[in-house]
């Protein structure tokens, strides 16, 4: 801590005004905000204030992704970290040079997109790829709508999407086989990308994988997507301390189900399976929760969850396309501000009655 | 309307139920402003020897509400900027006693008593703890009350506690609420108190159980609902030019009390000074104008401090000029200024800090007093919409939203969400994690509204 404290001093007159690297000081301030919360005190009443920040907020959501993580690690490989790395890379490059130009802090969003990113893509995807998609989503989904907190896109979303439309082959073909035994693949460097079908896939044909192989991860799919329980394990914790809002889990992963079941005439197994598979506990738990992103309003955030758990329904089993939740959530998100236009046209409606 | 949000906002700095009494000041310094109160008239002259209860300043601006003298003294005033110094102070000299109207006393329905009684509430500094429960502003004198609300529940954490005032001065509150009562024809007087099970909040029931013009209102220990605006609404009164709803403290009704029982000044203060830098924090038994150094000296633990008018939540921050104990104070709290930097804070699983969230370990720990300085505990963000204002504001409106409006100068949108219904509590402001001072922007933005209001007003008239 003190050599830390020494080391920031000794560099801070380098980057203050007149310092020869002082067009850096946004990154500066960053790295000496992330070992050294700043001291600044309240201005105006309330004098002191609760202990939760931006910082801790979004530091919450990335413990929540520690099972997915280390799932995505398990299965398809140590090749997973340098992924991680070169998103984090590609993300935060892009969010300090915005910073940078535009004289800002450094926002800990990126934190966030930075990891929740390589856990939607296809484990073996080259890493250029990863670092053109993390870029993209950040600079498009992001940084041009002003920065976290301004976003009408879910950035990771964003670029999801690009690399699936820029690279299909790739972003259809990048999968491994997952580890088994004890250690999973947890040891090995380099994997194999195989093209082979995901289960969602092979569903479309009418083959199931096994429900169990779902439920622990061990199947084709997104890094981060395939262990539904490394996903309820963090995502209830999400859920628990209130930083993802359960309302939009309930009525995503709700609505799912039912339509589902009306598309399979009311076969519950089917549907216990698609709730599993893909990418629909990921979204509900972790993507589609995204403060800045989804609506403000309660009542909002009821309507916003249902049209991504339908629209998730009808993609999967109405389209071409086997899985449905990425564009569903992005769906979702354009609905956000007009859902929240309606309810809090409603609630000014409710409170123009009252007098004061 | 039920009471919504809130949050026991629960510091460490409470003050004790102990009432401590201080050693006569040599000097007084009383200062001529407080929240609501500039008192630019003064009434005396430099030497002049005043007795205790007389009328030193006024303010003609609020129905001529006096500053009084609280000890008999010499009046110095131009020895400090923006107060009235007394000094030469007597204080066992005792107060004047008020002539009683025996004929008035009798005569309890006759308009002229409520008349007489009107006036020595006003004369002998009783008046000022009167409020319009609805905007917090003083009130006419000789008005009528729609209904009077009584609040003996503070929640801020630090401010002097309702049940300490009340501490054997049962009696006394009893008596107050009876004149009271006699301004009123029909109405019932509004008595909030807590809902807690104590042996002295039964004892507190039972006296008033007895008198049936009081409606006892039990209220959960969640700030800020003891707040007038709070109560009001719950109780469904509603706000009116002609017949205001009057708002009194506990310490407001121990005054009327003592101005018409007795007929002497209501010139005691009993305040609260705590607060997390303070190392015995307690209620003080003192006066207006009390030097500010004599009621925390030698209790400060740490340093640099910031002294608070008031509890953290609302209270203003008491500046270097500023000397003296001001008319209107219910206590200091004391605070240590943010300087140190908490190294890798974010990420500690924060098992000594109390969160509105359920985001840091603590959460597993029973309540327990955490101690804070007035640091802001993060950086100034973009707002995330976490929605938490929303869940906190007691007054059912959404800060977010607001705050987005007033961001974009949208002043139509800022009205229709209603931003007139905050009552300025500053919950919103204590728990948003992207630290926007949503309390100030919606004062400023309240003011914006006024002001434009008045000046289309004035359009009209023309």
């Amino acid at each position: 801590m003190r050599l830390v404290a020494n080391l920031l001093d000794r560099a801070r007159p380098l980057f203050d005004e007149g310092g020869r690297l002082n067009f850096f000081k946004p990154v500066f301030d960053a790295g000496d905000a992330f070992f050294f919360s700043p001291a600044t005190a309240t201005a105006v009443a309330p004098h002191a204030r609760d202990p939760l920040d931006v910082k801790r907020y979004m530091t919450t959501v990335i413990i929540a992704l520690v099972p997915a993580t280390l799932a995505s690690i398990y299965f398809f490989g140590l090749r997973m970290i340098p992924v991680f790395i070169v998103s984090y890379a590609a993300g935060g490059a892009v969010e300090v040079l915005f910073a940078t130009v535009r004289k800002e802090e450094v926002n800990e969003g990126f934190l966030v997109t930075g990891l929740i990113f390589p856990l939607v893509l296809p484990p073996a995807l080259p890493l250029w790829m990863v670092a053109v998609g993390c870029a993209f989503g950040v600079l498009i989904g992001k940084e041009l709508f002003g920065g976290t907190g301004r976003n009408l896109f879910n950035a990771a979303l964003v670029g999801r999407v690009f690399l699936g439309l820029a690279y299909p082959k790739a972003m259809s073909g990048a999968w491994v086989e997952p580890g088994t035994g004890l250690l999973g693949r947890a040891t090995e460097l380099s994997v194999d990308a195989v093209a082979s079908a995901t289960p969602l896939a092979l569903a479309k044909a009418g083959e199931f994988t096994a429900t169990t192989d779902l439920f622990f991860g061990s199947v084709l799919g997104s890094a981060g997507e395939t262990s539904a329980l490394a996903i309820i394990l963090g995502g209830v914790f999400l859920v628990g301390v209130g930083v993802a809002s359960w309302r939009t889990t309930v009525s995503f992963l709700g609505s799912f189900a039912v339509l589902s079941l009306v598309l399979h005439g009311g076969d519950v197994g089917t549907v216990g399976w698609h709730m599993l598979a893909g990418g629909v506990l990921f979204g509900a738990f972790f993507m589609a929760t995204d403060p800045v992103t989804s609506p403000m309003t309660s009542a909002g955030k009821w309507i916003y969850g249902i049209v991504i758990g339908v629209a998730t329904a009808l993609i999967r089993n109405l389209t071409g396309y086997v899985e449905g939740v990425t564009f569903a959530i992005l769906l979702g998100n354009i609905f956000a501000p007009v859902l929240d236009e309606t309810f809090i046209a409603a609630s000014v409606r409710r409170l123009r009655e009252q007098k004061a | 309307m039920k009471l919504r949000g809130g949050y026991n906002v629960h510091l460490a700095g409470r003050p004790t139920n102990e009432v401590r009494d201080l050693p006569a000041p040599e000097r007084l310094y009383l200062p001529l402003r407080s929240r609501r109160f500039t008192f630019s008239e003064i009434d005396v002259t430099d030497g002049q020897k005043v007795a205790c209860g007389d009328e030193i300043a006024k303010d003609p601006g609020n129905f001529n509400v006096p500053l009084l003298a609280p000890y008999a003294g010499t009046v110095r005033l131009d020895a400090l900027e923006g107060h009235v110094v007394l000094e030469d102070l007597d204080p066992a000299a005792g107060c004047s006693v008020r002539e009683h109207d025996e004929s008035a006393e009798r005569s309890r329905y006759d308009p002229a008593v409520s008349e007489w009684k009107r006036r020595m509430l006003l004369e002998l500094g009783a008046w000022q703890f009167f409020a319009d429960a609805h905007t917090g502003t003083p009130l006419d004198p000789s008005g009528t009350p729609g209904a009077i609300l009584v609040t003996t529940v503070h929640l801020d954490p630090h401010v002097a506690r309702g049940d300490v005032l009340l501490r054997g001065r049962l009696d006394e509150f009893a008596r107050g609420l009876e004149h009271l009562q006699s301004f009123l024809e029909y109405q019932p007087i509004y008595v909030a108190m807590s809902d807690i099970r104590t042996d002295f909040a039964s004892e507190v029931r039972e006296k008033l159980r007895g008198h049936a013009f009081v409606n006892l209102v039990a209220v959960p220990r969640r700030y800020p609902y003891g707040h007038p605006v709070a109560l009001a609404r719950h109780l469904g009164l509603t706000p009116s030019l002609e017949n205001p709803v009057w708002a009194l403290t506990t310490a407001g009704v121990l005054a009327v009390d003592r101005v018409l029982t007795t007929g002497t000044p209501a010139v005691e203060r009993i305040v609260a000074v705590g607060g997390p830098a303070i190392d015995a924090p307690t209620h003080v038994r003192t006066v207006v104008g009390q030097p500010i150094h004599d009621l925390i000296g030698g209790h400060v633990t740490e340093k640099p401090v910031r002294v608070v008018n008031g509890g953290i939540m609302t209270g203003g921050t008491v500046g270097p000029e500023q000397k003296g104990l001001c008319a209107e104070s219910t206590g200091l709290t004391v605070l240590v200024e943010s300087t140190t930097r908490p190294f890798l804070g974010w990420i500690r699983p924060g098992w000594g800090s109390r969160s509105y969230s359920k985001t840091f370990a603590s959460e597993v720990r029973p309540a327990f007093p955490e101690k804070i300085n007035t640091a802001l505990r993060g950086e100034l963000r973009p707002c995330i919409s976490c929605g938490q204002c929303v869940d906190v504001c007691p007054a059912g409106i959404m800060p977010n939203v607001i705050h987005k409006y007033i961001y974009a100068h949208d002043i139509e949108s800022t009205i229709d969400t209603r931003v007139d219904l905050c009552f300025e509590c500053g919950l919103c402001s204590y728990i948003c994690p992207s630290k926007i001072d949503l309390r100030q922007q919606f004062i400023d933005a309240k003011k914006e509204i006024q002001a434009e209001l008045e000046a289309l007003l004035e359009e009209v008239e023309e």
